[in-house]
């Protein structure tokens, strides 16, 4: 008896507590903000379970390994915290945490390391080959298969550790996501004309870039000389 | 048209972009410009390798959550006793500077006067002649400076008697 009434309360706690992540599930983003700002840590769990996946996106931009995308995307959501009073509810909340999400980013890459030199000979084999043959006929039907986008992924990452983060982030959105100029302006708060700009340098200077790796390879068969960007 | 390069053209846009009109201008100059071939080849590699690094995404481990909100709670305690500890110090700091008053008052008080005259010890403030307790205390100017009352009236009548002759 005293077990089933025991059990009765731990069903009506579970109930209880099912009811209030129903409720936080279906709250706006306003409601939400204004509850997590005031202390309450279930309304945040529900922002990082609602924009997880946005941030870790925006994150995803700058770097290639799980772990520093997970680092990145944590930050990004203790900046929100403690910027939860600032949230207005008058633009998206989606859009408020990518820009927060961008500027995160960008400021962990500044704050990296210097840009690192690329050179034929740091090419692997498999992104050697991928070079002879990305402008084959076939390229475009062999860079399909996984591994080859793997490698293609690789060296533009490597490729693009070369520039700089402002660069990185511009081609990536644009030149890769076929994202526009006003979907960059709305991620970094940046005018329409700098990220202009900054696309038209950003793709002189890849272009530039792989230009060198391509006549590096084409000097290589012919002198054995490294070509550096 | 076919002599100009076509350079500006593959950096004002994305590849893909780019319309028929533009790529026809390209593909007839890259017959014979070798520089605007090798660039329009370098332009067609970033594309490709722009597109497949834009495919890359990582998506959140399902302990993410628990993770952000772990690292929440102990960022909150760290500031919490940072703030305990910060007042821990400039308590510290009060309390010492008090102990530092407190002794150089005793120092005052007790060390420095000791060395001093003892007359001006009673009397510090008569050392000053022009001071309120040199001119109330001086007994001796009292007494050569005092009038007595037969000099007032003898000083008075004098005067009345001189007007009356």
């Amino acid at each position: 008896m005293a077990d089933s009434k025991q059990f009765g309360s731990v069903t009506l706690i579970f109930d209880l507590e099912r009811c209030l992540t129903n409720s936080l599930e279906q709250s706006s983003d306003l409601e939400l903000a204004r509850l997590a700002g005031s202390g309450d840590e279930s309304a945040f769990a529900e922002i990082v379970r609602r924009y997880g996946p946005r941030v870790f996106r925006v994150a995803s931009r700058f770097f290639r390994q799980r772990s520093l995308v997970e680092e990145a995307a944590q930050e990004v959501f203790m900046k929100a915290f403690t910027e939860l009073g600032s949230f207005e509810g008058r633009g998206s909340m989606e859009g408020w945490l990518t820009r927060i999400a961008t500027n995160t980013c960008l400021n962990l890459l500044r704050s990296a390391k210097r840009r690192p030199q690329l050179t034929v000979s740091d090419l692997s084999e498999a992104e050697s080959s991928w070079m002879d043959n990305a402008l084959a006929q076939t390229a475009r039907e062999q860079h399909q298969s996984r591994e080859r986008s793997l490698v293609a992924a690789d060296l533009a990452g490597r490729v693009l550790h070369t520039l700089s983060p402002d660069d990185q982030l511009v081609l990536t959105m644009i030149d890769g996501e076929d994202a526009s100029v006003k979907d960059v302006v709305e991620a970094t708060g940046w005018s329409e004309s700098k990220v202009k700009v900054l696309a038209f340098r950003a793709r002189r200077r890849m272009r530039e870039a792989v230009e060198k790796l391509l006549n590096g390879k084409t000097g290589k068969r012919k002198s054995g000389g490294p070509a550096t960007i | 048209m076919k002599n100009e390069h076509v350079i500006g053209i593959l950096e004002g846009k994305p590849l893909v972009e780019l319309g028929e009109n533009e790529l026809e201008q390209i593909r007839a100059h890259v017959v014979t410009c070798e520089a605007c071939r090798h660039a329009y080849e370098a332009a067609q590699v970033c594309a490709m390798l722009l597109q497949q690094r834009a495919e890359e995404i990582f998506e959140p481990s399902p302990f993410f959550q628990t993770r952000v909100l772990a690292a929440l709670r102990e960022r909150q305690a760290d500031n919490a006793t940072w703030a305990w500890s910060r007042l821990w110090r400039t308590a510290g700091g009060l309390a010492s500077s008090m102990v530092a008053t407190v002794a150089a008052l005793a120092v005052l008080t007790f060390v420095i006067p000791g060395t001093q005259n003892p007359d001006s010890q009673s009397l510090p403030a008569t050392a000053n002649g022009y001071s309120t307790e040199a001119v109330v205390f001086d007994e001796n100017a009292q007494a050569d400076d005092q009038i007595s009352n037969n000099d007032v009236f003898a000083t008075l009548y004098e005067t009345e008697d001189d007007v009356v002759k």
